[in-house]
């Protein structure tokens, strides 16, 4: 058991990432990862409601009505979103954020990890591994997140947490602020990510 | 229990769209009021880093009780205008009854209609007037406060925001000190056609009423040009009041 719960949390960050290995949350992580201190508040808004959904989902899942499980979870998933997103709103510290984020907050609903793993897992597996499921599940996304942000902001803005890091002579790289870059800085990480682990590769 | 019977899923569905429609409307009860607080300090600092009565910096690494307490320290007074000038209200100065940026929107159409309008002038008591303006940019509403020197032409400082605009091209009306700093002490041609232009190589003239637009961002800067003559020319009438008083 130890074990498994131990893969539960690990294998969603490194051989079953849900960005570099299944792909998902492709979206958003091109939108929100201009910025460090953006991509941190969405890694850590993401991870919550993974989290949360997932146990939510998986309390519920023997009262759930079959025909109508998605419907429900989609419900929930909702209500978590709209939660993170009033409470950013009401911070003093986190208002600015959210404004920078605008729809992409809201837009959490679509991303399909949520719904991927309240599907995949929490549907069938009892609470806590089902809330340590999600919340790993954020943390691996976030993690991408954090590291296509760090590379965005330090060329594209020659700022980290938008303090100057790269000399004052620097000309920021305006390829790297836009979205098509994003893609291929993530197709580099998960080609870095195939060469590391051999097993992720096709035979 | 048969959990795919009809009424069973019906049941179900209902209890738990009723349980989530009041964790909602608990949480959106509680947290309105900081919200709201929010938002007002947000539209103050953009005011008052039009007006120039701090640096951008400061204003923004200001907690919102201090913000508030900088805006009672310097606000004078301020009224709403109608499109012939006169004035047609007086707005408290008190934090209740900040003119929050999604009231701009329906003055904005009211404008472009010809409607009534009730146009708000916050004055500072450095001198300075205080105006917004409103238009759409590439992807959303972006909006500003542009601060004018006492003979009503003269522009003090500016402030730009945005909703949605391309982080590093659209969204430098926000991001870049420079681009507003390129607002102070132009003049704005009241009475003209095209009382202020915003465009490319707009200042290579010496022209006193025009900024050069960004570079990468020609929707973004084609939408604010127009959201300045727009609101200009509905200011018109009520500056030019301002230059009689001087004569």
């Amino acid at each position: 058991m130890d074990q498994k719960l131990k893969e539960t949390i690990l294998n969603p960050i490194l051989k079953g990432n849900p960005i570099t290995v299944l792909i998902l949350g492709i979206c958003s992580s091109l939108a929100v990862t201009v910025q460090l201190k953006g991509a941190i508040v969405m890694a850590i808004s993401v991870t919550l409601v993974t989290g949360l959904s997932s146990l939510v989902v998986s309390l519920l899942r023997n009262t759930i009505p079959m025909r109508v499980r998605i419907i429900v979870q989609l419900v929930v998933v909702a209500l978590m979103v709209i939660l993170v997103d009033q409470i950013l709103k009401a911070g003093e510290g986190t208002y600015a954020i959210d404004k920078q984020l605008s729809v992409y907050i809201g837009l959490i609903i679509t991303n399909c990890i949520v719904m991927g793993r309240i599907e995949a897992f929490a549907l069938g597996n009892k609470p806590i591994p089902s809330l340590l499921d999600g919340l790993a599940n954020g943390v691996g996304y976030g993690l991408i997140l954090v590291i296509v942000a760090f590379f965005r902001e330090l060329f594209g803005s020659g700022t980290l947490f938008g303090i100057q890091i790269l000399p004052a002579g620097y000309i920021p790289n305006n390829l790297v602020i836009l979205p098509p870059f994003a893609l291929i800085l993530l197709g580099c990480i998960i080609w870095a990510h195939r060469a590391y682990d051999k097993d992720l590769q096709e035979k | 229990m048969n959990t795919n019977s009809n009424a069973y899923t019906v049941i179900y569905t209902t209890l738990v769209v009723v349980v989530v429609a009041a964790v909602l409307a608990f949480t959106a009860m509680k947290l309105k009021p900081s919200q709201d607080a929010n938002a007002k300090a947000e539209t103050l600092r953009q005011m008052m880093s039009a007006a120039q009565i701090k640096p951008t910096d400061e204003l923004y690494a200001t907690r919102n009780t201090g913000i508030l307490q900088l805006y009672a320290d310097n606000i004078d007074h301020a009224y709403t205008i109608a499109l012939d000038g006169s004035q047609n209200g007086s707005l408290s100065t008190d934090k209740a009854s900040i003119e929050l940026v999604d009231n701009l929107k329906p003055q904005n159409k009211a404008i472009k209609d010809g409607g009534a309008v009730t146009l708000p002038v916050y004055v500072f008591k450095s001198g300075v007037s205080v105006i917004p303006v409103y238009g759409a940019g590439l992807w959303g509403p972006i909006w500003g406060y542009i601060a004018f020197q006492p003979d009503g032409k003269t522009i003090a400082g500016a402030y730009f925001d945005h909703e949605s605009e391309t982080p590093g091209l659209g969204a430098k009306i926000k991001d870049e000190a420079w681009f507003r700093e390129g607002f102070i002490g132009k003049q704005v041609a009241f009475g003209t056609e095209e009382p202020f232009v915003l465009a490319k190589n707009a200042t290579k003239g010496g022209a006193e009423n025009a900024v050069d637009a960004i570079t990468g961002a020609t929707m973004t800067s084609k939408g604010l040009g127009e959201a300045l003559n727009v609101w200009f020319k509905a200011y018109e009438k009520h500056f030019s009041t301002f230059k009689a008083e001087e004569d």
